[in-house]
């Protein structure tokens, strides 16, 4: 059997730098597209004999198989073309006395027909097949701990740290013939495969490969992007890569929303504009002053031709950047929240209309369209959501500082004597004033930070949480007072009770509300910027308020139920003797059963003992 | 959105244990914030999501829907994430949804619906994580200008 030539050329490309450590580059590849021929050799040995060996083996290949391939089966071609780089790799280092001992490692692929290929490799060059959005490792290095890890003699924990780790066992130079590992793989849509040598995966994540694999970017971008990552990474090997994408059977969905999808949303782009004034775009206070055509050119067109750009491609960068300049020009003037989203709106639905027009006249087009115009308004909605959280990120830096200054008018004066005199109240005992805590006063430095982690907290509280918002002003006075008792705790909670009587709904809700401003104030502390001392004790005060606040409050409540405990107690007595009156009804029930049963029939119908269908 | 039909909420339900496996593999992948997480903070996070999810597709219930993604906003607030890298998290946990779907859910038809009825949910929870954002800033937006005001009142005396 001849290997036939190949069938539709894979999308593919490869990349190869001498890294950051390295002078010379002995990393070889073979990128034939129309042979389907994929290689990539690493050399090794010193006075430049790495190159040579993967430069000779490289040629050997390519020249064996353009020769023999009309006359050899797929395998024993593949096979023989690195037997004769071996063999070939060999002898020159025999014939030179500095060249002794060079060798190349080899990773090969070879294109059988659309759907199958073969991978066959030699040393610790890899092959790895990207499907389903997961990176798998199809070949197994060709190294001494490897070959005693298969053996049983190492366990992969100890091969990780062994100091021979990359020290190969096969490889094309060593000896005149070497031992061959081959793979066929059957490809599937959207497959792709990387080839590579060391100073790849030797300083780049499995992870990071793997996103950049599938980020759907072209073979050369991601073949580039590659060889970047292993240099951020150390870059201390030279470093390759060839990137295939299998070639597909059909059209994908990505190819058709790519070529027809987009070209069916740019002949309704007339038709877009005039759903987009039909939703009242041209009034939306976004383009006030505006003409309407000239409204419609500038937002509707606008995103129109983003959307067809970025279905082109595949892409969303022209949505993202649509939506980023319309958002970010319209806060920049002031504007508001109101009319961003209703211009939003207004664009969301006639893409929509326009979407399901497509889908009656051709239903798998409109629906593979449909899903495509989704991710577009998501991705619009991302760069809208980047831009929001910024800004409240800097409003929350300035309430910062305003509030901070409005917190030095406060006139202390004004403070009036309500909770000493509710202190001086018999009240139960552990929350009498006098009580005393461990905690001490806090400075000056440490009460700063504790006023803008509150500040930060009350920021973050929903607008309707007024008891949470009480119990941040509570913990405040409490964690900065300095008079180290309990009485300001006791204050507060009897503030707070006032606010959330017991009712109908309890008094779970204060006690959530406690539970809600513990979490706030824990983030929040972390978001000031104090140094890290100051930081553990204004938590630490905080967290003393909350216990203190926590403590007063579920004293208050004991207080307020203690009338209802004896009622309560008689009703557990009454409960608890009619517990006893079944428990008597049940034992005699089941001694009459016990009796009757005895002196059953056994001659009759209704059958055995004990059975009650009777 | 209005209720959907049982078929996909069923589908969907099917395929779920498959999304959350998906995400948990490749979670350092698709969002820094859930690489973060460890695998038990990581599963319980992103099964509420998966859970409510579920949810919204069987009641189609708007009002909840928000009244979740406020709660886990606040939540995930109070571990320090950003409204935006949270938005982006729910985002990677839509797209993945749809993701599996498209490969493991039943009939070709059910996989196209339950496809497109995922990339939908997530549109609308984008608009709505937005939205809560939008209310918090022009929360925060008043304080600002309360205290502005009292500053000014304070210089002036």
């Amino acid at each position: 059997m001849k290997t036939p030539v190949p069938a539709p050329p894979v999308r593919v490309a490869g990349a190869t730098n001498v890294g950051k450590v390295r002078t010379t580059n002995e990393d070889s590849m073979i990128v034939d597209a129309q042979r389907g021929l994929f290689v990539v050799l690493d050399g090794m040995g010193g006075a430049n004999a790495g190159d040579i060996a993967s430069q000779m083996a490289r040629d050997v290949i390519a020249e064996f198989i353009m020769h023999r391939r009309s006359t050899m089966p797929p395998r024993a071609l593949l096979d023989g073309a690195i037997q004769a780089a071996t063999q070939a790799v060999f002898s020159a280092s025999q014939a030179h006395r500095e060249r002794h001992g060079m060798g190349t490692t080899c990773v090969a692929c070879m294109i059988l027909d659309a759907t199958h290929m073969l991978i066959a490799h030699v040393g610790d060059s890899r092959a790895y097949l990207l499907r389903g959005g997961r990176l798998q490792t199809l070949t197994r290095d060709h190294t001494i701990v490897e070959e005693l890890v298969d053996r049983g003699l190492l366990s992969p924990d100890e091969a990780d740290r062994h100091p021979y780790k990359n020290v190969l066992s096969r490889n094309l130079g060593a000896r005149p013939e070497t031992r061959v590992d081959m793979v066929e793989l059957e490809l599937k849509p959207g497959d792709r495969l990387l080839l590579c040598s060391d100073g790849l995966y030797g300083y780049a994540s499995a992870e990071a490969m793997q996103y950049l694999l599938g980020s759907g970017d072209a073979p050369d971008h991601v073949a580039r992007d590659l060889i970047e990552l292993a240099l951020r990474g150390g870059g201390g090997d030279n470093v390759t890569a060839i990137v295939l994408e299998a070639s597909q059977p059909a059209p994908s969905g990505t190819q058709l929303v790519r070529t027809n999808g987009a070209i069916a949303w740019w002949q309704r782009r007339q038709r877009f504009l005039h759903v987009a004034k039909e939703r009242g775009l041209p009034k939306n206070p976004m383009v006030r002053g505006l003409e309407p055509n000239e409204a419609l050119e500038l937002v509707a067109l606008n995103l129109c031709q983003a959307i067809f750009h970025d279905l082109e491609k595949s892409t969303g960068v022209n949505v993202w950047t649509f939506a980023q300049t319309l958002a970010g020009g319209w806060f920049e003037r002031g504007g508001d929240w109101a009319a961003l989203r209703g211009m939003m709106d207004i664009l969301g639905e006639a893409t929509r209309i326009v979407v399901d027009e497509i889908r009656t006249l051709d239903a798998q087009l409109g629906f593979l369209l449909d899903i495509a115009v989704s991710r577009a308004l998501v991705v619009a909605e991302l760069a809208l959501g980047g831009l929001l959280a910024e800004r409240l990120r800097q409003v929350d830096g300035e309430l910062i500082q305003l509030h901070t200054a409005a917190q030095e008018t406060i006139d202390v004066e004004s403070l009036d004597d309500t909770g000493d005199r509710f202190i001086e109240r018999p009240t139960i005992r552990f929350l009498r004033a006098e009580r005393v805590v461990t905690a001490a006063g806090v400075s000056d430095e440490v009460g700063g930070a504790i006023e803008k982690t509150l500040t930060i907290a009350r920021a973050r509280t929903s607008p309707r949480a007024e008891l949470v918002k009480r119990v941040l002003s509570s913990l405040e006075a409490i964690a900065t007072d300095g008079s180290s008792n309990f009485s300001t705790a006791v204050i507060a909670a009897r503030d707070l009770y006032g606010v959330r009587t017991v009712d109908d709904a309890g008094v779970m809700p204060l006690f959530d509300a406690l539970d809600q401003a513990r979490i706030l104030t824990a983030a929040a502390v972390h978001q000031i910027q104090v140094a890290e001392p100051i930081r553990a004790k204004a938590l630490r005060a905080i967290s003393n308020a909350h216990q203190r606040l926590v403590s007063a409050t579920t004293g208050l409540v004991l207080e307020a139920a203690a009338p209802y405990t004896d009622r309560l107690r008689e009703a557990q007595q009454v409960t608890s003797d009619m517990r006893d009156k079944v428990a008597a009804a049940e034992k005699r029930r089941a001694e009459l059963e016990r009796r009757f049963a005895t002196n059953v029939d056994a001659s009759q119908p209704w059958g055995s003992r004990g059975n009650t269908e009777w | 959105m209005a209720s959907t039909s049982p078929p996909l909420a069923a589908g969907y339900e099917a395929i779920r244990p498959k999304i959350l496996q998906r995400l948990l593999e490749l979670r350092t992948t698709l969002d820094p914030s859930l690489g973060r997480l460890d695998d038990a903070t990581a599963r319980a996070q992103i099964g509420a999501v998966l859970d409510h999810i579920g949810n919204f597709i069987a009641t189609g219930d708007l009002g909840l829907h928000r009244a979740f993604l406020h709660t886990f906003l606040a939540m995930r607030a109070a571990e320090a994430q950003s409204p935006a890298s949270v938005l982006a998290m729910l985002v990677a946990i839509g797209d993945t949804a749809a993701q599996v779907a498209q490969e493991e859910a039943g009939s070709s038809e059910a996989r196209s619906e339950l496809t497109l009825l995922l990339t939908r949910v997530t549109a609308s929870t984008a608009r709505a994580v937005n939205d809560l954002i939008a209310d918090e800033l022009a929360r925060r937006m008043g304080q600002w200008n309360e205290l502005a005001k009292k500053e000014r009142e304070g210089k002036k005396r």
